[in-house]
């Protein structure tokens, strides 16, 4: 019996850096040995700014990457020692989808083609009920039946991430990562996306990591939340707790940072995220961190915790943070008058 | 200070004329804040740099420009050039592609002190620094050394404050300022141009898609939905009560200002091509509020002030 769709332990990756000459300078260390699980039909968003190794996570889940170390489990299975040809078979059960669908589409195949590929690859469906499932697919994300036969350049950005969520749940799997989905589309497109993904998961009990620097989409979307910072895991928990009650430091920066809570922030954290090639000794949010003691220069701190997980030595000792301040403004009546627009799309 | 009245502005394309502009008007006044926002296409941006006078020549503009009594279009582009840069600044989304790869930032931020204050080289040179330092880059001398690849995206968009800032603009206009920054990054940038803002009294006009930012900075709102003005709001008023349907999908498909968890406003269908716009509303085909009258262009509603939405709807209940 498998509890978790997804479980990760001790992840790391790192990339090596050569000079101008190729000589070996050092490596960034992109994910630096981080632990998740994501059981069936949760929402886990791994948030944290560029360079945070986010992405690389997402990546060295589905072995798209190789990762140095660690354990990849998907449905109880180990992934890390599979061979590629029992990997490509184990993919059926893990999709992903990419911020930019036009880079994940190949633009001389028709959408029914780009959707059909993974039902080829994974099914055993004659060509008659492959057809009659692009079809449903199609039909699934949105889409009218006539875009089958068109081609990806000849769509908007949020239809072109429809087909590539088609495509990616065609040989139903249990776990999708998405990598920023949503993140390059206007807003009202990105509610659009968002609404399907949401019911998505919920008709598929999908396990569903999401990839997002917006703190805005996830605290809509995720129950669980991972906050990353230099390839670690620095606080993860429920997102609930974590936007209400944000324990680390840097989550607590980083929560602050959002806008639409009211205020100008007057002394917004300073500086910037180190390189990842040379990271912080110790914490390695000791350089920006305000409440730092001479310790976290030198420990690296562990994550600690049952449900909501730190990981910062003064953990428990800080002042209270201020909650995220929520930012619905309008009230019962935008709520009651933005259902109109529910109405439209049944 | 600002008076932007009736400002239309249409492309030449192959496909015939496009109004990317039509019928925009706002003002602004010394020391506020002013949000354009809207989607991607709405005309926000062409606004701004109509406003700059940093269109193609290619561009037609119709309505009125007038910046502290002058009539922008009647002046000639030299003077135009003047204004630019100097009482009228702007920062862009991407300070990648507005600074010159082949100079340092220091020199950048002094070519622009010396164009507009007359000052000689060392000057220049030494009050690109300090200017560097106002805008919070540690160790400005060394960073002014160096070239805009070698800076962060944050520090890039810290020197082209710091350029738009030397000639002591009066109207500053941020197109998408903070969008490709990180959210912590993004704050110390806003928090930064509110400092300036309340340091010199420099009014901003914020170019933006970003409701969040709209609400903790703008003094007033301009949504522009298809080219033309949706809702003109202050901004407590547009977030406690949009009036507009365009506003009111706008903000509950934002998740940070719809109910956590809920359905998201789904506005159906796609914007209109600008090539062929539907005649009267522009919303109206994805509007569900509507009715006959929208067959027609409605007149901006007043509601009361300062409040007021382009719909023959509103005020909705």
């Amino acid at each position: 019996m498998t509890e978790y769709a997804l479980e990760l332990a001790g992840i790391r990756r790192h990339f090596p850096v050569r000079d101008a000459l190729g000589r070996p300078r050092g490596a960034v260390r992109a994910v630096d040995g981080v632990s998740l699980r994501v059981a069936p039909g949760e929402v886990l968003a791994i948030v944290g700014e560029s360079g945070c190794g986010k992405s690389t996570l997402g990546r060295l889940a589905l072995r798209l990457l190789e990762p140095d170390d660690g354990q990849v489990q998907v449905l109880g299975q180990e992934w890390t020692t599979l061979s590629p040809r029992a990997l490509r078979a184990a993919r059926r059960d893990a999709q992903m989808i990419f911020q930019d669908p036009f880079a994940s589409l190949d633009p001389r195949m028709t959408v029914a083609a780009a959707i059909e590929e993974p039902l080829i690859l994974h099914t055993k469906l004659s060509r008659a009920e492959r057809a009659k499932r692009v079809a449903e697919l199609l039909a699934r994300v949105g889409l009218r039946p006539e875009t089958a036969v068109r081609y990806p350049h000849e769509f908007s950005g949020g239809q072109r991430q429809r087909i590539a969520i088609a495509r990616a749940i065609a040989s139903n799997p249990r776990i999708v990562i998405g990598d920023e989905p949503v993140s390059a589309l206007d807003v009202s497109v990105q509610a659009q996306v968002l609404n399907l993904l949401m019911d998505l998961i919920r008709e598929m009990e999908l396990a569903f990591i999401l990839i997002s620097h917006d703190l805005g989409v996830v605290r809509h979307v995720a129950g669980r939340v991972a906050v990353m910072y230099l390839g670690r895991i620095v606080e993860e928990g429920p997102a609930a707790e974590i936007f209400a009650a944000p324990a680390h430091p840097y989550t607590r920066a980083l929560l602050a940072a959002v806008p639409g809570q009211g205020h100008i922030q007057a002394e917004p954290i300073q500086g910037e995220m180190p390189s990842p090639i040379a990271p912080p000794s110790g914490c390695r949010f000791h350089t920006r961190c305000p409440y730092a003691v001479a310790r976290c220069s030198v420990d690296s701190p562990e994550l600690l915790g049952a449900a909501h997980k730190v990981a910062c030595h003064l953990a428990g000792e800080l002042p209270a943070a201020a909650p995220f301040a929520e930012a619905h403004t309008g009230g019962e009546r935008l709520s009651r008058l933005a259902a109109h627009f529910h109405r439209e799309e049944a | 200070m600002l008076s932007v009245e009736r400002l239309s502005v249409t492309f030449e394309t192959a496909r015939g004329p496009l109004r990317a502009v039509d019928d925009v008007s706002f003002s602004l006044a010394p020391g506020r804040t002013v949000a354009l926002v809207g989607e991607s296409g709405c005309g926000k941006s062409v606004t701004s740099l109509a406003i700059m006078g940093l269109l193609p020549e290619s561009a037609r503009i119709g309505g009125g420009l007038t910046f502290e009594g002058r009539d922008l279009l009647a002046l000639s582009p030299r003077e135009r050039r003047k204004l630019a840069g100097g009482t009228l600044a702007m920062v862009f989304q991407e300070p990648m592609t507005s600074l010159n790869p082949a100079f340092t930032a220091g020199e950048q931020v002094a070519e622009a002190l010396r164009v507009h204050e007359g000052l000689d080289h060392p000057t220049a040179l030494k009050r690109a620094i300090e200017m560097l330092d106002r805008v919070r880059i540690p160790e400005p001398a060394r960073r002014a050394a160096q070239y805009p690849h070698q800076l962060s995206g944050g520090m890039r968009q810290r020197v082209m404050i710091a350029m738009a800032l030397a000639c002591k603009p009066k109207l500053l206009i941020a197109d998408e300022p903070t969008t490709a920054l990180d959210v912590t990054v993004q704050a110390q940038i806003l928090s930064l141009l509110a400092e300036l803002k309340r340091e010199t009294g420099t009014a901003i006009l914020l170019v933006t898609h970003d409701l969040g930012v709209v609400a903790d900075h703008a003094d007033e709102v301009v949504v522009m939905y298809a080219g033309r003005v949706a809702e003109t709001a202050p901004v407590e008023a547009l977030f406690a009560r949009p009036e507009h349907p365009y506003a009111i999908g706008l903000m509950g498909a934002a998740p940070r200002f719809a109910t956590p968890g809920g359905r998201l406003a789904s506005i159906a269908g796609t914007v209109p091509d600008l090539m062929a716009p539907p005649p009267g509303c522009r919303f109206a085909p994805r509007c569900p509020f509507g009715d006959e009258r929208c067959a027609e262009q409605p007149p901006m509603a007043p509601l009361g002030q300062g409040h007021a939405a382009a719909c023959w709807v509103a005020p909705i209940a």
